[in-house]
């Protein structure tokens, strides 16, 4: 599962070992409790007593059982789906990339494992049960399960694994496996709350019917069922059983290290992991789904070797000399100044450069205004601020019109929420017109404007991104022309994080990481319930007493009962064409609140590489954030010797400044 | 005042001291430029002359574009309005300082944010940074920041560091002995993480600036000057001249600070220069490392981390680094000087 804001945890993590240890303890006491360990029966004692104790929850049918229960339901296989993979695809080689840091734990949940390496452990080389298909917008693959059935009535999928699937340990992947990772997802011993949470509350039943066939009943429906069981992004990846068995309280210290088998095509060998400087991946032999129709063409080199490198900079020089085959991410920076078409390694086709236009959920950048705090609790004052914050100048100069505004608080999900809701533009007069509405009326010497009682208007906007400072030195430049201050306040992630998460910031610069979705979740972000207490008295009016609540993601303080309302009855609906007519209601309503700037997004993402890497003819599928997320690319060992001994002679080769367009929006 | 006569003669000896007089004029000459600095590098102009009437804009509230004619009522962008005027023949004019640039301007509005590299021609003498900025304007600005916070600092220091040390040194017993332990305890804590929290703590509205950034700061550097402010009140206070002043029926506070104080007053002078170069460090330190100053002031921690950020712009840290050293060579050479003018024995190696 990608945790909202996965960067930040990531960042987090990243200061926690900055400040020498001095965050948050890294794992509850009772995991080190040794009393605790002891009344432990043992991992199959616990499950088999978890079972008896929660019958209603875990349920076992018999084969028989199924064809009553599925009567009259149509079973999908996602078998008329289109490959987005190259079939001539070549195997073997070795792809070397690089991690920003060494991995904390090779585990995969639990504390401290939501960095950025667990991309290479779990997010991008583990099978899910199925997985959003991102060639096709809307439809589900299979990957474990090789066919499945959605019972809406029921509110229950029915789910037939693949019978030839094996962890890379060779041992059978079967429903054991699965009644224990629902089991070991929901055990309070699992030190990971947003796991917990989500697999005690998403789930009310799971029935086994044979050892390849069991089905999951959800507590709402909604119309993606499947997607919330099976895919890993959404839930997690099955784990093994055969793995757990020392499961138990302590059993965070233990597993930090140990290489969990996996169902997918690649696992780490104890060897290859070179404290502090390098892990490598190596293809399963004999992968048990080589030929399946979704796996053809994909992961492709034999070994994926990760380098760390730790510094920016470094990387880039790094990349330049060789010793990474490709460079992701990149910045405006990079792309533009350091790697131009005249630089030398590009110039001479050493360097390949690409632009990949996809169509995903970008992270919604904006700034966020804390209604709570005045002066922002006015809405004149916020429209104001909207007119007056000049995203289109980043986006124009900052992001050389590469990146472009956000339209919605919910782009990328395939379908416009709202064609008539568009950012506001950046508007100096029209946003002195609001600001004198709010009272704001004589300009001061400094060119700030006041009020009668002589406050000024100005407020400070926090963010954790040092790397988008410029961005708000820009923002604050611009202001200034509707009379508006804005002060800058750049903090590390751990307090800036805090700051936020205690909604004491006045406006944020900032983003939630979003996942490749059927339809935009609101109730994060926007409900009442996630701003305060108790928001509203009975009649739907403020309370007067409520109290803020922290740790949501309602950065804005937002408690609107008529949006409310609206989002209530968003999170039942359980067709697309009933989210899609909410969805519009709902974007106006934010629209009208004014309280999410609309900041930049890239519709695309660069990459640089090396020529013998090759890929599929439009690169990547339609939804794919990352070129590491599905391995289409493959290793030409012909290619690399001729073009390595080319290098060496000093010839050069064609320069490659590669566009592709297929998926751009117009 | 009149100065005492061994203050003439360590005045005299530092005079002869050259390399170290010179450092000092031109540190002198530096202090008054960034003092000053509206008048060379700015951009708003000295004068403008509009429909008969003259306006200095250099310093005072700003005049909105309204003011000479153009259509908008923030802040008049004097650069358009001056190539505006040598199209005309109204007899108007701006007459721009030296350097036409402000230290947080855009100075190329419309064009993307890219390093320039320096240039005669569009006066860009140290070129521009990452967003446009005209480096030399950022310097200048800068320095004033520096100085005006190692003034600050070292008024703060010196002020809490002579009064503890004195006190401690003046009535020993168990009062040093707590004082020495609550210092070594004190000068433990984790400064960088206290700058971070102090940080995120602050109320809205309270935005984080050059006086609380020195607040923090102080806080933790008062203690070094005690410990030498210890040990001369303990040296000092034995002498007789301190026994007759009790006996004439002295308190602490007067024998302190008109007794004592002025004979171990060469010790605080010989720190000046060391503490003032120990304050522009922390503050660039603390700047490249994020957590100083906010931003968009302009600071040389800053530029440095820009110039380190950006090899490909070699100009940038350059000229950081170039200033820098200058400044901290400067201020040694001073101390150098000072130290020497003030050391009781004739011969020593600055000789």
């Amino acid at each position: 599962m990608h945790h909202a804001r996965a960067s930040i945890v990531a960042l987090l993590t990243a200061a926690a070992l900055f400040v020498g240890g001095c965050g948050k303890p890294a794992s509850a006491p009772a995991t080190t409790d040794a009393t605790a360990a002891s009344r432990f029966p043992g991992m199959e004692a616990d499950l088999q007593r978890t079972l008896k104790e929660q019958p209603s929850f875990y349920v076992f049918k018999t084969a028989a059982d199924l064809g009553k229960d599925t009567q009259g339901l149509t079973w999908e296989d996602g078998s008329d789906l289109p490959s987005y993979a190259d079939p001539a695809a070549r195997k073997g080689g070795t792809l070397t990339i690089h991690a920003t840091d060494f991995p904390g734990t090779l585990r995969s949940f639990g504390p401290d494992s939501n960095a950025h390496f667990r991309s290479y452990l779990s997010d991008y080389v583990s099978l899910g049960i199925v997985r959003v298909y991102p060639g096709k917008p809307g439809r589900i693959g299979p990957e474990l399960a090789s066919s499945w059935a959605v019972d809406s009535a029921k509110k229950t999928v029915y789910f037939r694994l693949d019978p030839d699937a094996r962890w890379s340990d060779d041992v059978p992947f079967t429903t054991d496996d699965i009644v224990f990772s629902w089991y070991l997802f929901r055990s309070p011993l699992l030190d990971d709350p947003w796991v917990n949470d989500y697999f005690i509350k998403t789930f009310t039943k799971l029935t086994v019917y044979d050892a390849h066939t069991f089905s999951v009943t959800l507590k709402d429906m909604r119309p993606d069922i499947v997607v919330r069981i099976g895919d890993p992004d959404a839930a997690m990846p099955p784990a093994p059983k055969h793995f757990f068995k020392d499961f138990g309280p302590d059993w965070v210290q233990k597993y930090n290290w140990r290489i969990m088998p996996t169902t997918g095509a690649y696992t780490i060998r104890e060897e290859d992991i070179k404290r502090t400087s390098s892990v490598t991946l190596s293809h399963v032999r004999n992968w048990w789904a080589e030929d399946k129709p979704w796996a053809k063409g994909r992961f492709n080199p034999d070994r994926i070797r990760l380098l760390v490198i730790r510094d920016p900079d470094k990387l880039v020089e790094e990349f330049i000399h060789g010793d990474i085959d490709m460079l992701y991410p990149i910045t405006t920076h990079v792309w533009y100044d350091k790697l131009p078409a005249t630089e030398a390694s590009v110039a001479s086709g050493f360097t390949v450069k690409a632009t990949f236009y996809n169509r995903i959920p970008p992270p919604d950048w904006a700034l966020w205004l804390n209604t709570a705090l005045p002066p922002l609790d006015d809405l004149n004052v916020r429209l104001g601020i909207f007119y007056a914050t000049n995203f289109d100048l980043v986006c124009q100069q900052f992001f050389r019109g590469d990146s472009v505004r956000q339209k919605t608080a919910s782009d990328g999900y395939g379908w416009d929420p709202n064609p008539a809701v568009k950012p506001r533009p950046f508007d100096p007069d029209k946003a002195r017109e609001y600001f004198a509405k709010a009272g704001y009326t004589q300009q001061g010497p400094d060119g700030v404007l006041m009020n009668a009682h002589g406050q000024r208007l100005s407020v400070t906007i926090t963010t954790i991104y040092k790397s988008y400072q410029d961005v708000l030195v820009i923002l604050k430049q611009e202001a200034l022309k509707a009379g508006l201050e804005f002060n800058l306040e750049v903090l590390d992630a751990t307090t800036g994080f805090e700051k936020e998460e205690d909604k004491r910031h006045e406006i944020t610069l900032t983003s939630f990481q979003r996942q490749v979705d059927m339809y935009p979740r609101y109730w994060e972000s926007f409900s009442g319930a996630n701003a305060y207490d108790v928001p509203y008295l009975p009649d739907g009016s403020p309370n007067p007493a409520r109290k803020i609540k922290k740790s949501t993601n309602n950065l804005f303080s937002l408690a609107d009962y008529d949006l409310d309302q609206m989002i209530t009855a968003y999170d039942k609906t359980e067709t697309m064409d009933q989210v899609k007519v909410l969805a519009a209601k709902i974007e106006q309503r934010i629209y009208d609140d004014a309280v999410w700037v609309n900041g930049w997004k890239e519709p695309f993402y660069w990459l640089a590489y090396r020529p013998w890497v090759k890929w599929p003819k439009d690169f990547d599928p339609v939804q794919s954030r990352d070129p590491e997320q599905f391995w289409l690319m493959w290793i030409d060992q012909d290619e690399q010797k001729a073009d390595l001994e080319a290098k060496a002679e000093g010839r050069g080769l064609p320069p490659q400044i590669l566009t592709y367009d297929k998926y751009k929006e117009p | 005042m009149r100065l005492s006569p061994q203050a003439r003669m360590q005045f005299r000896r530092f005079r002869s001291l050259r390399r170290g007089y010179w450092s000092f004029l031109m540190l002198v000459f530096l202090s008054g430029l960034a003092l000053f600095a509206e008048v060379l590098v700015s951009n708003r102009p000295l004068l403008v002359r509009f429909n008969g009437h003259l306006y200095s804009p250099v310093y005072g509230s700003i005049h909105p574009g309204r003011d000479f004619g153009l259509d908008y009522e923030y802040e008049t962008d004097y650069r358009a309005l001056r190539s505006r005027f040598s199209h005309e023949t109204s007899g108007n004019w701006v007459l721009m300082p030296l350097v036409p640039y402000g230290p947080n301007e855009n100075c190329y509005p419309g064009q993307s944010y890219t390093p320039r590299p320096p240039s005669a021609s569009s006066r860009h003498y140290l070129g521009t940074d990452e967003i446009n900025r005209d480096i030399l304007a950022r310097l200048v600005y800068g320095l004033r920041n520096s100085l005006l916070f190692s003034v600050g600092y070292v008024a703060l220091v010196y002020l809490i560091g002579v009064v503890i040390g004195c006190a401690m040194g003046y009535f020993g017993g168990w009062f040093d002995l707590g004082m020495q332990r609550f210092i070594e305890i004190w000068s433990l804590l984790p400064f960088l993480l206290v700058v971070i929290i102090v940080r995120a703590a602050l109320p809205p509205g309270m935005p984080f600036g050059l006086g609380l950034l020195l607040f923090v700061v102080v806080l933790f550097a008062w203690t070094s000057m005690t410990y030498y402010m210890r040990s001369a009140t303990y040296r000092e206070k034995t002498r007789d001249y301190v026994a007759a002043a009790q006996v004439l029926g002295a308190g602490p506070a007067r024998v302190l600070f008109n007794h004592i104080l002025p004979n171990v007053l060469s010790i605080l002078v010989t720190f000046l220069p060391f503490t003032c170069a120990t304050a522009i460090g922390s503050l660039t330190a603390l700047d490249y490392l994020g957590f100083g100053l906010p931003p968009p002031l302009p600071s040389w921690g800053e530029l440095l981390k820009q110039g380190t950020a950006n090899l490909d712009a070699p100009w940038i840290v350059a000229s950081a680094f170039s200033a820098l050293s200058l400044l901290l060579i400067l201020i040694t050479f001073v101390g150098e000087a000072i130290r020497e003018a003030f050391d009781p024995k004739k011969f020593t190696v600055y000789r």
